[in-house]
């Protein structure tokens, strides 16, 4: 057997194990999905499907809530992605640096996004009460009078601040890119006189740009799907609605499934939503040449 | 060529997630996606073999472990060695999927109320009306009218073949009391002969609020934890049926909740909000309702009979109970007195069950065995039989004073509420959308009864062309 033969056969045979499962429990269940959307699916009539061609489709885009939570999905993932990945950065290069108990900060760091997030919602939303809720307590201590955390009008606020509460998720990648960064480099620049915010900004940040740019687009994937969070905060069970300002995309597709059993017309909404993700990361591949730096040659 | 592998594993993460909806997200998901089983299931055979002479088969059952004890299912395969019992923990997601993939439990446990309906029209629910009349165990002269809350014939519940049977039941829309909380307020308690209309109750809910400087040190009216005292999508169904209203066209064909009786009832709740009457959405207060009733700190709650067996059971007024008692069902002005189940909570033989026989042989045995005589004598939930009302506690002066208000509640339990099968449970939903602003005044009255009456119709319409009528 020639060696590059037995190369290819290795490479499948390594990859094969999850390549099978994704196979069958991803791709397949994937372009059912797909399918279905474009049927009369409802959860009962499996049987005796009617083919609607683009009618659910059409339906997304005049469909009003619909379209309200994409814009709701959108402004919380405008602001979420930034903040999460800065701070992620943030809280990693504080804690590349050699501290004495560095390794207990890592891990209370990164706990949040190990906690459950229905355990991570009821906490918050005890935070957020406003009846002896602790973040209107501090208030209060100020002489601020108490808000509705989980009104109207800072419903999304609130929704923000748990989900940026998870940002140290992205510390052990960003640990890891830090740790891949030459010291010498810091070590030249000290020489040269460069102060530790032009080292940041000069030699961190950019050789950090290929890990941001993967944070960047997991984050756009991770918030364009947030669905549990805006539920369980307003409400006690997943059939809940949340309160309007966090109704989010996801939140409409899982309604009109479950609450509804719309399921063909679930399927058409999850369908555009894995466009929109597809388009945004394009959108942010695209311009990753004008800010993306990588040590090594891109051509090949 | 590193940026085309990032862009795959983009892809390829995108793709996985759009896969995994309802499976799990963002850390995790709330349904509980694990099947938890008797202990003896062990020796089960696959739930797709038949029943034949010698075969063990396995009926799987969405009762909940709380509903069913481990005991009572080994009693159950002692005396029936042919049938072991499988409890699956499921949820509403869960068990949406189970039905649409064919592959739902053979005795599955609903809210007879909410879903019976909806299981009729779509097919999934046995018609047992034949083996209740020739059952030995259900007599027709014995069962209480609200079994025919089971009963559905396509347009009317309460009408038509019978589909299942409740556990238990209760009239959910009751009034519990705390003395030491009304006496807080110096408010006397109402007469529990004459139910309050929901006015009446607002008023009294007020009068029973105390507050210290900006906090509330008591609220008048509370409701099952997690839920908000604000108006709800039930709790107007059940004020309708009072009012003698029914928002239904013809065959459940549409909805209009444009209706001087639904806008009397939001504007009835609106009071109480903007009064904080109880914990609701504007005032945030997310403190456990139960602890708010049981500290003293709030004088009425919401709730059905069953709700007797948690006072009867809580050791905060275990020392003190007959400073509690029961209020009848608050009514419309003047409405007709109705005390409906809000839920009935029950269970149909699913119609794909492989196993009739044997789900029924156990659907008798729990609804109609000792599991229901032990049901009964705990008092947390009503029997669906008269013989066993017997059995109901009746020892303390709390369980004379419950006994005396349901023994008039009884005989107004006989009305059904009229719950649009084709709204499944995205009513609640519809109807929470429009109602929120309102509570916040991000909106009027007017444009959130058009809301609701469009989306409503629409999902009718769609619901009603799905299921081919």
């Amino acid at each position: 057997m020639k060696e590059k033969t037995k190369r290819i056969i290795a490479f499948y045979s390594m990859i094969s194990p999850w390549f099978i499962v994704f196979l069958v429990f991803g791709l397949y269940p994937m372009m059912y999905g797909l399918y279905l959307s474009f049927t009369n699916y409802y959860g009962f009539n499996i049987k005796k499907l009617k083919w609607m061609g683009l009618q659910n489709y059409h339906k997304v885009f005049t469909d009003s809530d619909a379209m309200y939570s994409l814009g709701r999905t959108l402004y919380v993932t405008l602001i979420n992605v930034p903040l999460g990945v800065a701070i992620g950065l943030g809280l990693a290069m504080l804690l590349n640096r050699p501290v004495r108990g560095v390794g207990v900060y890592r891990t209370i760091f990164y706990l949040p996004s190990i906690v459950p997030a229905l355990a991570s919602v009821l906490m918050w939303k005890f935070i957020f009460s406003s009846n002896n809720g602790v973040l209107n307590g501090i208030l209060n201590l100020f002489g601020i009078d108490s808000v509705n955390w989980l009104g109207y009008d800072y419903a999304t606020t609130s929704l923000l601040i748990m989900l940026l509460w998870g940002a140290g998720g992205g510390v052990l990648i960003n640990l890891a890119g830090l740790k891949g960064i030459p010291r010498d480099l810091y070590e030249a620049a000290s020489i040269d006189g460069a102060s530790p915010f032009k080292r940041t900004f000069h030699i961190t940040v950019p050789l950090m740009t290929p890990v941001i740019f993967f944070n960047v687009i997991m984050g756009i994937i991770g918030s364009l799907q947030i669905y549990m969070q805006p539920i369980l905060l307003n409400g006690a069970e997943l059939l809940a609605r949340p309160i309007q300002p966090n109704y989010l995309y996801f939140v409409h597709a899982f309604q009109q499934i479950f609450a509804f059993q719309r399921f063909a017309y679930g399927m058409a909404l999850l369908w555009v939503l894995f466009l929109a993700i597809l388009a945004l990361s394009v959108v942010v591949f695209t311009t990753s040449k004008y800010w993306v730096h990588y040590e090594t040659d891109q051509e090949g | 060529m590193r940026k085309w592998t990032i862009m795959l594993t983009t892809l390829t993460a995108a793709a996985v997630a759009l896969s995994g909806c309802g499976s799990s997200n963002n850390g995790g998901n709330a349904s509980n996606g694990t099947n938890s089983s008797s202990e003896n299931a062990s020796n089960e055979t696959s739930t797709n073999n038949s029943g034949k002479s010698g075969e063990v088969v396995t009926i799987r059952t969405s009762i909940t472990e709380g509903e069913l004890s481990k005991e009572q299912i080994a009693e159950f395969e002692k005396e029936h060695p042919n049938i072991k019992i499988k409890i699956e923990t499921v949820d509403a997601t869960k068990l949406a999927a189970q039905l649409a993939t064919g592959d739902a439990p053979d005795v599955i446990r609903i809210l007879g109320v909410q879903d019976l309906p909806n299981y009729v029209i779509k097919g999934i629910a046995m018609d047992l009306s034949d083996r209740i009349e020739q059952s030995s165990v259900f007599k027709a002269d014995d069962l209480l009218p609200i079994t025919d809350v089971y009963r559905f014939d396509g347009k009317t519940v309460g009408e038509g073949p019978i589909y299942g049977l409740p556990k238990d039941w209760s009239n959910d829309y009751a009034i519990f009391y705390n003395k030491k909380a009304f006496d807080a307020a110096g408010v006397p308690l109402p007469d529990p002969k004459q139910p309050l209309t929901l006015p009446e109750l607002m008023e009294l809910s007020k009068k029973l609020t105390i507050m210290d400087g900006k906090k509330v040190k008591q609220y008048g009216l509370a409701t099952n934890s997690g839920a908000k005292t604000e108006p709800t999508y039930d709790s107007l169904i059940e004020y309708l049926l009072s009012a003698g209203v029914d928002i239904n066209g013809e065959d459940f064909g549409s909805i209009n909740f444009d209706n001087q009786a639904v806008k009397d009832y939001i504007n009835s709740w609106l009071d109480g909000v903007k009064n904080n009457i109880g914990p609701n959405s504007v005032n945030n207060d997310q403190t456990n309702n139960g602890d708010l009733f049981f500290k003293n700190q709030a004088a009425m709650m919401i709730f059905g009979y069953w709700y007797s067996g948690v006072i009867r059971n809580d050791e905060r007024a275990k020392s003190h109970l007959e400073d509690f008692g029961m209020l009848p069902t608050p009514v419309a002005p003047n409405g007709t007195r109705v005390a409906p189940t809000g839920s009935a909570t029950g269970g149909i033989i699913n119609a794909a069950s492989k196993h009739p026989e044997e789900a029924w042989t156990f659907f008798e045995w729990y609804f109609g065995g000792k599991p229901a005589d032990d049901r009964a004598k705990t008092g947390w939930g009503l029997p669906i039989f008269k013989s066993k009302m017997d059995l109901l506690p009746n020892e303390t002066v709390f369980d004379k004073q419950v006994n005396e208000v349901l023994k008039d509640e009884m005989e107004y339990s006989n009305q059904y509420m009229k719950m649009n099968p084709y709204l499944a449970g995205g009513g609640g939903s519809i109807f929470n959308k429009y109602v929120q602003p309102l509570l916040f005044g991000k909106s009027s009255l007017d444009e959130a009864i058009k809301g609701m009456t469009k989306d409503a119709n629409n999902a009718i319409e769609e619901a009603k062309a799905a299921a081919g009528q």
